[in-house]
């Protein structure tokens, strides 16, 4: 069946319902209203208001609720709206962590937290805050960037006994659609998939830098360079296995970012290649992430402050033709 | 409220209980909160919970909390320790975590106000379960400041849950006095939020019981949400080996001289369901108890260095 990201999001929500009655959304706006940006459409007609819970204005206390419950051994999935909230959750995100392991591995926290973000075309709570919980253990963060991967991811997102942030860019939400199979996950959650697979430069992104780097991948191949690109999938734990044999086998590699460069999540995977790759490493390591700067308006200024096709392919360029 | 000589009884046990845990525990722990002064909100507020029931303790008392819902003495004086044998594998602390498989939620991080909301997430849980289950949020004066407790009790009352917070209010948050951190009375909050509420003198054991079965018996009847402010003191100070160079010293005297443990053994002995030398006896006894834990808990194995492994963060 073809479908958005958003449907896929919303189908595999749906499925995982109908296949544990101990699954339950929440959030604000989400029952009659369907959710912002239709995030929750159908839900509330098919499963009715008492596991499509309207929440008030309260993000703290509904990532509360979240918690509370799944330590009950619920599986409550959490629409937060919009990433800029994490400010709201993050106490809760950061006890819900370290619940497991601070007790001893009794406790069990499975609950998923999604949040839209991200530039696009609603111009508005763009804002990519997902690298501060690169900080908090426990945690995982997914950023999947199709509609395929976008059901799979959820539907993995769900059934993980972890706390979850799940990530839905606003710029793939409803850009065009895709055969998705509604089927049993084919991942859990952490391995990487290569999206492309080429010899001469690995690019390492998820979300939207993936699939400007696909885009990326397809001007260099015409110029006889091939990029081999990474799709994180889940950004925490990332998949250090995966993008590890990569720059091994092509020596050379761009980290995207749609956090900005300072403390970016990015920033942990170049420490990591650094460390246990250097032998491989036939050129530095680059990064193409936004300056440390809040999110801008102006479309002009946006354009600027976000890694697009054309930069990253004169980065990964550079890379293949670095010579020491 | 009808007389039960059980439930009397098991109220007394529970205070002597966490005097003795202040007089063990607080002899070698110079970071222990001590609960002197306030033994009777612990006391009626902890007993008789059903096995169910989720409690999300005030940490000032959580001990108590962990040990009428049926933990271990021993393990939680292991985790006082940071032993292998405590719930949490020396990995957290147990004076102010307990554990969950008892049904307590205890603080992951020292944050104070987050878990009323996990305590209401419980009982959304109880909810969905129709099991007739209720929780139970019980924070200080101090955290009544903070927008989680306004959160969570809104939350609640909206969405009538089995919820029942108790405010022990002790009258100051480490050093500050509750007027400083309280624009008006706590329990009047609860007329706001759409649920009852009611201040009850926090030294007085049956008070606070009165008003707890009354609260606990509408929430599991499915009448939602109550907010109880129990008023008491805090005579200890806010850790054991503090100064304590920010309060009158004769205050604290004064309200050492309204026990809650002295008034509530005179009431047994009037009442005639104890005496004095049975009360001494499980004094004692308790003393002995708990002692002889922290004693087996000092000897007890530590964890080895080698099993600090980072997938154990993950379930």
């Amino acid at each position: 069946m073809r479908m958005t990201f958003q449907q896929a999001v919303v189908a595999a929500i749906e499925d995982e319902m109908e296949a544990d009655a101990g699954v339950f959304v929440m959030g604000q706006d989400i029952g009659r209203f369907g959710g912002p940006l239709r995030s929750n459409a159908g839900l509330f007609e098919r499963f009715g208001a008492e596991r499509v819970i309207d929440m008030p204005m309260s993000e703290g206390t509904m990532a509360g609720l979240a918690v509370g419950a799944a330590l009950q051994g619920k599986r409550p999935v959490l629409d937060l709206m919009f990433g800029e909230f994490l400010a709201l959750v993050m106490q809760q995100f950061l006890d819900a962590g370290a619940m497991h392991y601070y007790s001893g591995g009794a406790a069990r926290v499975p609950f998923v937290l999604r949040v839209k973000y991200g530039i696009g075309p609603f111009h508005g709570h763009a804002y990519d805050h997902h690298s501060w919980l690169m900080g908090v253990p426990g945690v995982k963060i997914a950023a999947p960037s199709t509609p395929q991967d976008a059901y799979d991811t959820m539907r993995a997102a769900v059934r993980d006994d972890n706390p979850v942030l799940f990530l839905e860019h606003m710029a793939l939400y409803h850009a065009g659609r895709a055969e998705v199979e509604r089927r049993a996950p084919p991942l859990p959650l952490g391995p990487a998939v290569r999206a492309r697979e080429g010899a001469d430069v690995t690019v390492v992104a998820s979300a939207l830098m993936t699939k400007r780097a696909l885009k990326a991948a397809e001007t260099l191949d015409a110029e006889g360079i091939e990029a081999e690109v990474i799709d994180l999938r889940t950004i925490a734990p990332w998949d250090e296995e995966a993008v590890l044999a990569s720059v091994h086998r092509t020596g050379r590699v761009l980290l995207l970012s749609e956090a900005i460069s300072t403390g970016a999540s990015i920033n942990d995977v170049a420490a990591t290649i650094a460390e246990k790759a250097f032998d491989a490493l036939e050129a530095p390591v680059a990064r193409l992430a936004p300056p440390p700067i809040p999110t801008p308006f102006a479309r002009e200024l946006e354009r600027a402050y976000l890694p697009d096709e054309t930069r990253i392919a004169a980065a990964a360029r550079a890379l293949a033709r670095w010579t020491a | 409220m009808r007389r039960d000589n059980d439930v009397l009884e098991g109220m007394y046990r529970l205070m002597s209980l966490t005097r003795a845990l202040d007089r063990v525990v607080g002899a070698h722990d110079g970071h222990w909160h001590g609960l002197e002064g306030e033994e009777a909100v612990a006391a009626a507020v902890y007993y008789g919970l059903r096995e169910g029931d989720t409690v999300a303790p005030h940490y000032r008392g959580a001990i108590t909390a962990a040990l009428a819902k049926g933990a271990d003495l021993g393990r939680m004086m292991a985790g006082c320790l940071g032993k292998t044998d405590a719930y949490h594998l020396g990995r957290h602390r147990s004076d102010v975590c307990g554990p969950p498989e008892h049904g307590i939620i205890g603080l992951y991080g020292g944050s104070l106000g987050p878990p009323l909301g996990y305590a209401c997430g419980a009982a959304l849980s109880h909810v969905m379960d129709g099991d007739g289950d209720i929780a139970l949020a019980v924070f200080g004066d101090g955290t009544s400041s903070r927008g989680d407790c306004h959160e969570a009790m809104n939350m609640a009352a909206i969405k009538a849950l089995p919820v029942v917070f108790v405010c022990q209010n002790n009258q100051i948050a480490i050093s500050t006095p509750a007027p400083d951190g309280n624009g008006g009375p706590i329990f009047e909050r609860a007329r706001g939020f759409g649920m009852p509420g009611a201040r009850v003198d926090g030294n007085d054991v049956l008070k606070v019981r009165a008003a707890m079965d009354e609260a606990i018996a509408r929430a599991r009847e499915g009448g939602g949400p109550t907010l109880i402010e129990a008023r008491t003191y805090r005579v200890a100070g806010h850790f054991v080996s503090d100064a304590e160079d920010y309060r009158d010293a004769a205050e604290i005297a004064a309200w050492r001289d309204r026990d809650p443990v002295a008034r509530y053994r005179a009431f047994l002995i009037e009442e005639g369901v104890m005496d004095a030398a049975a009360m001494d006896a499980l004094d004692a006894k308790l003393v002995a108890e708990v002692d002889a834990a922290f004693t087996a808990a000092q000897d007890g194995a530590v964890p080895d260095p080698g099993d600090l492994m980072p997938e154990d963060v993950f379930a």
